[in-house]
């Protein structure tokens, strides 16, 4: 018998192979592909979601344990989508126009997709075109855009202006970040969110699908 | 006051053995693994100069040999010069000089103590600052002017800095148009295109590589221009470990090494002996958060680190030291930056920028913080000195003339020693506590904003001749009046 607790510890540890192993076993013994996920997968990642808040894992901790989540819901997504469970939501990524910098906008992603969204990377030096064409192309519920250049962050405006015009602007939560970046520019430039750092960023995500 | 191009290097963490062993390792590195770029023209380049490119993967590979030669071609020494003479540095061996540095987003208003934007006026005015603190021996272009539309900032910001300072002005250009007017502004001041390389008025600094491993095209293109025309140019690559390089410091070292050495390659391919300082600036990330650090001791170390391979090839050093992750002057800021200055000035780091002014990981300057950084330096500067051992300084005479019992007071040997042995610091207060008292109980903080107010309100730094003046603004567009 595979023991889901298993699975969530394993996943803790970062340990990929067993997790797909644990989930694939779990999945022969005909266990419900929505328990594997919510008492396997997600429960261990809560765990190391919380244990992280209190500063008791780092970055790379969770990196790998969202690595390994990602390895049990390849094997399990299908199954998943057979018994007509939903994933929480896509969202898009990317740095804008002229910008070069994506460490922020790749930590950004590997924390959505450890949080269970399915997650595009755009990345980087992405034209205004390509923002406005995710939109509909991937059916997102959230685009991101990270710009850590006065000089590029402009391009933010630019491409909000041009999802407006393609009459797309309430089909899709738009959320920005990057170090030059504030509240006050979010909202001057009418984007629906803005978040100083990856956590915080799953956290407003969040809030739109729900 | 104490003068820059102090010999340091007496603090060395590295064997010899253990330099070798880093340095082999990054050559292992730019032969098996490689660096990226998605530039025809700059992959075309590599494969002319006679390094392996694969079009495919996009990856250039280096045999030991290619970059022997570029390690043998390149400058041991670079002169970079002031307006005036006595500013002068000369980058070789262990001889240390600290400055600004960055390109910071915000400034801590003097007057009202408030984080605003920073704007053209802000580049103008700490380099007045700048100009009258003694210990900061050059101007690296400190913020962003916020208020200038891209276009017109490269022109702006260099003109400004030299407008406001008869020290060594550095900055970057985001393109090669922009690089290729701020050298036609500074020949302007300098008397010429000959006159301009033979005193380089100016320089640049390029971050020419997304660690790990891949060129940042755009500013490569500006890097080769660069050095085409024989501009002082740093190299800078700054990876943190755990994020963008291996978490341990020695792969880290490798990392940046191999990252300096393809530099190093391109430029002097472009020409050979043309003035580029190798520019390893390594830090860490932020386990929490993955943020850039500066604060951190491990950029001390690793400064240290970076120094002695840059020794180890006879190449001048663009550094850091005496940064900050505390977002205002505080006691946070004071350890942080003492201990990171003076692990690199020790390791006789040679150009160490964003040692003042700079603060929140290289987002924000104070102006208050040049002039307590500018007694850290020459704290740093003084600890470089050392200790001076001759007959004079021995004092058998006045020990015995004083003899038991006497003091050293009133001795002639005193007064003729004390000046240069002893550090004068001008914020530090080392009054009895009834006259710190008596003079408002200020903190060094609020010392150091009194003199930063009075020297923007005195100093007058040495102008540009007016007519030169008219030229270039007659010729160079967009340049703003402050
Ligand atoms: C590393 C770095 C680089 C690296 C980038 C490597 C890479 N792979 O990205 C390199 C060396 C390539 C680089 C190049 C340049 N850089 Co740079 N860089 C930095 C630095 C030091 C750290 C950025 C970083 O990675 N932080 C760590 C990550 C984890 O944090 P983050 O990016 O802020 O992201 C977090 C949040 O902002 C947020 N977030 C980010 N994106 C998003 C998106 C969404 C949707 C959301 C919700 C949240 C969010 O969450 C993230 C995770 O917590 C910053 C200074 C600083 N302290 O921020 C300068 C900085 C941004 N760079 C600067 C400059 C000037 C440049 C250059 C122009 C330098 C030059 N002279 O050539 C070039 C520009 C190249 C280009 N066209 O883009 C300036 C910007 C000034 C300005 N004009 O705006 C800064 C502020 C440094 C400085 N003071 O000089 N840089």
């Amino acid at each position: 018998m595979v023991d889901l607790n298993n699975v969530s510890e394993s996943l803790q540890r970062g340990d990929a192979e067993k997790v797909e192993e644990l989930v694939r076993g779990a999945l022969g013994e005909n266990l419900l592909p929505k328990d594997i996920l919510e008492n396997g997968l997600i429960k261990g990642m809560d765990i190391i979601g919380a244990k992280f808040k209190k500063n008791e894992v780092y970055v790379p901790e969770v990196l790998i344990a969202a690595r390994a989540m990602h390895a049990g819901m390849s094997i399990l997504r299908p199954k998943l989508a057979e018994t007509g469970v939903k994933n929480i939501g896509t969202v898009a990524v990317g740095t804008v126009k002229g910008d070069l910098h994506d460490i922020g906008k790749n930590l950004v992603i590997m924390m959505l997709e450890g949080a269970g969204f399915e997650v595009i990377d755009l990345g980087i030096d992405v034209p205004v075109d390509k923002f406005v064409e995710a939109v509909t192309k991937y059916k997102l519920n959230v685009l991101g855009m990270s710009a850590l250049l006065t000089t590029t962050m402009i391009q933010m405006q630019e491409v909000i202006k041009a999802i407006s015009d393609a009459g797309l602007r309430d089909k899709v939560k738009i959320m920005i970040g990057g170090a030059p970046i504030t509240q006050n520019y979010a909202d001057q430039i009418g984007a629906d969110g803005y978040s100083p750092d990856a956590a915080s960023a799953v956290d407003k995500a969040k809030t739109f699908i729900a | 006051m104490v003068k820059g191009g102090i010999e340091g290097g007496k603090y060395r963490l590295l064997s010899n053995e253990e330099i070798k062993m880093i340095h082999e390792t990054s050559l292992k590195i730019l032969q098996q693994t490689g660096i990226k770029s998605e530039n025809e023209e700059i992959l075309s380049h590599f494969s002319k100069i006679g390094a392996e490119v694969d079009l495919g993967k996009r990856i250039i590979k280096f045999s030991p040999a290619l970059v022997e030669d570029a390690i043998n071609k390149a400058s041991s020494k670079i002169l970079l010069c002031g307006r005036e003479e006595k500013n002068d540095l000369t980058l070789e061996g262990k001889k240390v000089y600290c400055g600004t540095g960055g390109a910071a987003l915000n400034v801590l208003d003097l007057e009202t103590g408030e984080r605003r934007e920073s704007r053209l006026k802000d580049i103008a005015d700490i380099a007045k600052l700048v100009d009258a603190l003694d210990n900061i021996h050059f101007y690296l272009r400190p913020v962003v002017a916020q208020d200038i539309s891209p276009e017109f900032l490269d022109v702006n910001k260099y003109y400004a800095a030299l407008s406001n300072t008869s020290k060594h002005v550095m900055g970057s250009a985001y393109t090669v148009e922009s690089a290729l007017k701020v050298i036609s502004i500074a020949e302007e001041i300098a008397g010429g295109k000959e006159k301009l390389r033979e005193r380089p008025i100016i320089s640049f600094i390029t971050s020419f590589m997304k660690s790990p491993l891949q060129l940042a095209d755009p500013t490569v293109l500006v890097l080769m221009k660069i050095a085409e025309e024989g501009i002082p140019v740093a190299l800078s690559t700054a990876p943190m470990a755990g994020s963008t390089s291996p978490v341990t410091l020695a792969g880290t070292l490798a990392q940046v090494n191999a990252e300096q050495l393809c530099g190093m390659v391109l430029v002097q391919s472009i020409n050979p002996g043309t003035p580029v300082i190798y520019g390893a600036i390594p830090t860490i990330a932020d386990m929490q958060t993955m943020n850039f650090l500066d604060g951190a001791i491990e950029l001390g170390i690793l400064a240290a680190g970076a120094a002695q391979l840059a020794q180890y090839y006879n190449f001048p050093h663009y550094a850091w030291g005496g940064l900050t992750d505390s977002k205002i002057p505080d006691i946070q800021a004071g350890y942080e930056k003492g201990m990171n200055l003076v692990m690199a000035a020790l390791a006789g780091a040679n150009y160490i920028h964003n040692a003042a002014g700079m603060l929140e990981s290289t987002t924000t300057v104070a102006y208050e913080q040049y002039v307590i950084d500018n007694e850290i330096i020459g704290m740093a500067m003084r600890a470089l000195q050392g200790i001076e051992v001759n007959e004079d300084t021995l004092a058998f005479k006045v020990i015995n003339k004083v003899g038991p019992g006497g003091n050293y007071l009133a001795e002639t040997h005193t007064v003729q020693h004390m000046r240069s042995e002893l550090f004068f610091p001008k914020v530090s207060d080392r009054s009895l506590r009834e006259e710190w008292v008596s003079k408002g109980s200020k903190d060094a903080r609020e010392r150091a904003k009194e003199i930063a107010k009075n020297i923007l309100a005195t100093h007058k730094p040495l102008s540009i001749p007016s007519e030169v003046d008219r030229k270039i603004k007659s010729s160079i567009k967009g340049l703003k009046n402050i």
